[in-house]
């Protein structure tokens, strides 16, 4: 053979867009040399393959906005696609947690007292806590069991990334509070004890039953404290209320760690 | 032949329900049903078999796995499939996504060989068309196909089918037995249902059960020919039979003890499914 089919030429005839007569003399030349009918197949199988990519692109449609987020400040793909599974990361209850939010600073900045936003803070992530997870709020729980994706690990991503979210909003409404200096960031150690005893009680009590009562229990206590003098400051924000939110919040992750397991199995009543 | 899975003594109580009752079992390759009435413990039995629930007492293995031991359940997990009897979707992911993110939470880590899958699972049954479409916007037919392609990921050994052809129209439950056909090629499949049609058509074997109890295990002609001589029709309703009900050409169909004389009918696997039911003096 004196020539071969130049390698721009085969790809144009591979994918039908050669013309006449470079055609016809490809055309001929292929029948009889196999070199080129060689470099064809190669050719013609990138372009499958190009295919197939971009058949994948299609078919893997552009992520929630969620989901993008999460990729873009490097959490692996996996990984965000089994957060954009959490019902709370969802629009509808960010912006109840954002309404929230808003509706206490206001309320802080017109009577002059913090008391409010710190009393709701620490309900947001146990609230959200609670609704990411078991057969009542996950739709997918019963396949999600026996998946063999350790249950504790799926809880403690939804945990960390609804932890994340609610910390975010209300540091950022505590910014919003500027007068108080530390103390509008007295929420956080009893948002920390709150989320963490509602799980560690989810264990035994199930995923409905436990984050109430700990809500209640923290609505209580409150109440009962301010009816016990309604002018000091309410105990969990004193010093030492401090401390006890953070004695509460470790020893009830301590707990979560040891009751581990029970995540593994089917929680709640069924039907 | 080793079975897939091998248990012995199953008991769950539910309060003072015995949900389950001392079961006992062994599944094979190929399709197994299992036909009860409501309440018979299906969804029960299905559930401590697919690892969701762990039974109160009794011992199990999947695959040579001892789902009792947390690393034997892990193992069990790997292999299995499961469509619950209510299988729930994110109202926002498409059918595509939804499968992927089961194919997540079975470890398929890498993302070209995952999408590669679950593109392959969805060709399976015949949902290439409606991949990027949300779960939400499908039909009841493909929303279970969608279940079932997500059931179907990674190849599991041991699939687990709580009712999948219930609320389906009869032309999508033909489509739908083809695809459990197709599934239960080379492994085993275990299939729970109120229809004797499903099981007849699929199944190799049948499983009876009521009250948590098995009350039957052997192959559909077996089921069968427990009502054989126990079958006869008549012009009025006979009031010594244990069921009767009007066919289509107007005459009873009737089972329990044919009177003397009677024009005995060749028995189906409903008459024996009926018949089971009723010698344990379960209500159908
Ligand atoms: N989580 C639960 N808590 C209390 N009782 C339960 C629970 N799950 C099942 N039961 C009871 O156990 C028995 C068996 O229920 P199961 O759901 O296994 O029946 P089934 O055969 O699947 O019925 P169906 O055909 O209606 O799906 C029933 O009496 C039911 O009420
Ligand atoms: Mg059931």
């Amino acid at each position: 053979m004196t020539w071969h089919v130049d390698a721009e030429d085969l790809r144009a005839y591979s994918q039908g867009e050669l013309a006449p007569p470079a055609f016809w003399s490809a055309d001929t030349h292929l029948v009889a040399c196999a070199r080129c009918r060689a470099a064809l197949a190669e050719v013609s199988e990138s372009v499958d393959a190009g295919w197939v990519r971009l058949d994948a692109e299609l078919d893997a449609p552009r992520p929630g906005l969620v989901e993008r987020l999460l990729v873009r400040f490097g959490v692996a793909d996996h990984t965000a696609r089994l957060l954009s599974a959490t019902s709370v990361l969802r629009r509808s209850w960010l912006g109840a947690v954002v309404a929230v939010l808003l509706m206490s600073v206001v309320a802080a900045r017109s009577t002059g007292s913090v008391t409010l936003f710190l009393v709701l803070a620490p309900l947001l992530p146990l609230a959200g806590v609670a609704l990411s997870y078991g057969p009542a709020l996950d739709p997918t729980y019963e396949m999600a069991v026996v998946a063999p994706v350790h249950g504790f690990r799926l809880l403690m991503i939804r945990t960390v990334a609804v932890l994340t979210a609610c910390f975010g909003l209300s540091v950022l409404a505590s910014f919003a509070l500027p007068g108080y200096g530390l103390r509008a960031l007295a929420w956080l150690l009893p948002a920390l004890a709150l989320a963490s005893a509602g799980l560690a009680l989810s264990a035994r009590l199930g995923p409905l039953l436990a984050p109430s009562l700990v809500g209640g229990a923290w609505v209580t206590l409150l109440w009962a404290v301010h009816a016990y003098d309604a002018h000091a400051t309410l105990m969990p924000f004193t010093v030492a209320g401090q401390a006890t939110a953070a004695g509460v919040a470790a020893l009830a992750a301590g707990l979560l760690f040891l009751v581990r397991d029970r995540f593994d199995h089917f929680q709640g009543s069924a039907v | 032949m080793t079975p897939t899975v091998s248990a012995s003594g199953l008991s769950l109580r539910y309060g003072g329900t015995r949900a389950l009752d001392d079961v006992s079992l062994r599944l094979s390759p190929g399709v197994t049903g299992l036909l009860g009435p409501n309440g018979a413990g299906k969804t029960t039995l299905l559930r401590v078999l697919a690892t969701s629930v762990p039974a109160d007492s009794g011992a199990f293995t999947v695959l040579g796995h001892d789902p009792g031991t947390p690393a034997g359940r892990q193992e069990a997990r790997r292999r299995l499939g499961y469509l619950p009897q209510t299988p729930g979707f994110h109202p926002d992911f498409t059918a595509f996504e939804f499968v992927d993110y089961v194919a997540i939470l079975k470890e398929m880590t890498d993302r070209a060989v995952r999408h590669r899958e679950v593109r392959a699972v969805l060709d399976g049954v015949d949902l290439s068309d409606v991949r990027g479409k949300r779960v939400k916007k499908l039909s009841g037919g493909m929303r279970q196909r969608v279940a079932l392609a997500a059931a179907l990921i990674g190849d599991p050994g041991f699939l687990v089918l709580d009712e999948p052809t219930v609320g389906l129209d009869p032309e999508q439950r033909m489509r739908f037995r083809e695809l459990i056909a197709q599934a239960g090629e080379g492994r085993t499949v275990l299939l729970s249902t109120h229809q004797t049609e499903d099981v007849a058509m699929l199944c190799h074997r049948v499983l009876v059960m009521a009250g948590g109890r098995i009350l039957f295990d052997g192959t559909p002609a077996e089921l069968t020919a427990r009502a054989a001589g126990r079958v006869w029709s008549s012009t009025e309703r006979d009031p010594g039979a244990k069921a009767g009900w009007r066919t289509g050409t107007g005459s009873f169909r009737n089972v329990g003890s044919p009177p003397a004389g009677a024009e005995l009918l060749e028995p189906t696997l409903e008459d024996g499914y009926l018949l089971t039911l009723d010698d344990a003096e379960v209500p159908a």
